[in-house]
């Protein structure tokens, strides 16, 4: 199942606006900030992963985004950025 | 989500790999998210099968109002270990954590390899660190906890309790201050810390003692920071424990798995790996 970019962005957004009962009412989009502006922590983004993987149904290499994520000097990650994490794997011929 | 229970207590963890277990623990404030960002987790599940939980009190796991001495929280590491059905397991704990691994060999020797000692600071050896203010990112620190709206002292370095009650108590208008400095998510953890008995508890020896620390007789690797503020605990494990080896993390004070993680993570293999007698690959690497 192929799904662009604006729809992984929806996925992604629908699934943060009310992340394990923590709603967020501002916009989300993809320059929104994973820590700055929705004020979420680094194991969010890890019990995120799973949610995704579970969204989705299928294994994602969420240890490389969050290696990649872990070697930044300023540690946050605009939404966008995820996205084309997810466009690239979800969208690769053999499960990541 | 990946939780375990023991006494009707909900853990999130993670594991992946295979091999002999390796546990890891994060400090006081953390979570084990800290172990895929440094990517310490994929580097050692090539060797082990690694298990990484959240304390009690901190990220997805419970928070109970009370239980938070290195005695009970090896109390948990044990059980959480059964619960899963791993084995004898190497534990690597960083700051806090280290105390517990430390105290679960000394409580469970049974349940415990071996142990990595990440700069652990031991309620217990409080008399040796007697110079912490002089060490040289004291002030760093000072002024960080400043920016965000609180204020620490010379005499209170180890009470985490009070930033906990002080985060618990900003005024409005320093919360921008905290925001900026440390961030919303920051907030809400040691809000939620104080509302327990954790900083009085981490403070407390509860039972390890300084003897019964260098009783301690498993496999040991203390890994310190070279500019750690906890050198002298750090000299002391090597000179007292019985089967205790030392490595330095260049280029990092207290948080060295934040602060060098390709060094830590390949020293970290490289010794576990010795500890476990896996053979080394050829060119030790593959944590760049």
């Amino acid at each position: 199942m192929t799904r662009t970019k604006e729809q992984i962005m929806d996925d992604v957004a629908g699934i943060l606006r009310n992340f394990n009962g923590r709603e967020y009412s501002g916009d989300i989009d993809s320059n929104t900030l994973f820590f700055g502006d929705l004020g979420l922590a680094s194991i969010d983004a890890v019990v995120l992963g799973e949610t995704l993987e579970e969204h989705y149904g299928r294994k994602l290499p969420f240890h490389l985004f969050m290696a990649d994520l872990g070697r930044r000097s300023v540690r946050d990650i605009p939404l966008g950025e995820l996205v084309a994490f997810l466009h690239q794997h979800l969208n690769a011929s053999t499960p990541g | 989500m990946p939780r375990v229970t023991v006494e009707g207590m909900k853990f999130y963890y993670q594991q992946a790999g295979e091999g002999p277990d390796v546990v890891l623990l994060h400090g006081v404030t953390g979570n084990m998210a800290i172990w895929p960002l440094i990517n310490l987790m994929p580097a050692l599940a090539a060797d082990f099968r690694v298990t990484a939980y959240d304390l009690r009190g901190h990220g997805y796991s419970d928070t109970p109002p009370t239980g938070y001495t290195s005695a009970d929280m090896a109390g948990d590491l044990v059980k959480i270990q059964r619960a899963l059905g791993l084995g004898p397991m190497y534990v690597l704990g960083h700051s806090f954590g280290g105390v517990i691994a430390l105290h679960a060999a000394l409580l469970y020797p049974d349940a415990v390899a071996g142990l990595i000692l990440s700069d652990p600071y031991f309620p217990g050896l409080r008399h040796l660190e007697t110079r912490v203010s002089e060490w040289s990112g004291w002030l760093e620190y000072k002024e960080q906890a400043n920016r965000a709206g609180l204020e620490v002292t010379e005499e209170d370095w180890f009470d985490v309790g009070q930033l906990f009650k002080q985060t618990a108590n900003l005024p409005p208008g320093r919360h921008e201050m905290f925001r900026k400095e440390l961030g919303l998510a920051a907030m809400d953890r040691l809000t939620r810390l104080a509302a327990t008995t954790c900083g009085d508890d981490v403070k407390a020896v509860a039972g390890l003692t300084e003897d019964r620390i260098r009783s301690v007789r498993h496999p040991a690797l203390a890994l310190f920071g070279d500019s750690s503020p906890f050198l002298a605990t750090c000299r002391y494990l090597t000179e007292n424990l019985a089967n205790c080896r030392t490595a330095l993390v260049p280029n990092a004070k207290h948080r060295a798995h934040e602060e060098n993680p390709p060094a830590y993570v390949a020293l970290v293999q490289k010794h576990l790996r010795e500890m476990a007698g896996i053979a080394q690959p050829q060119r030790v690497g593959g944590a760049a």
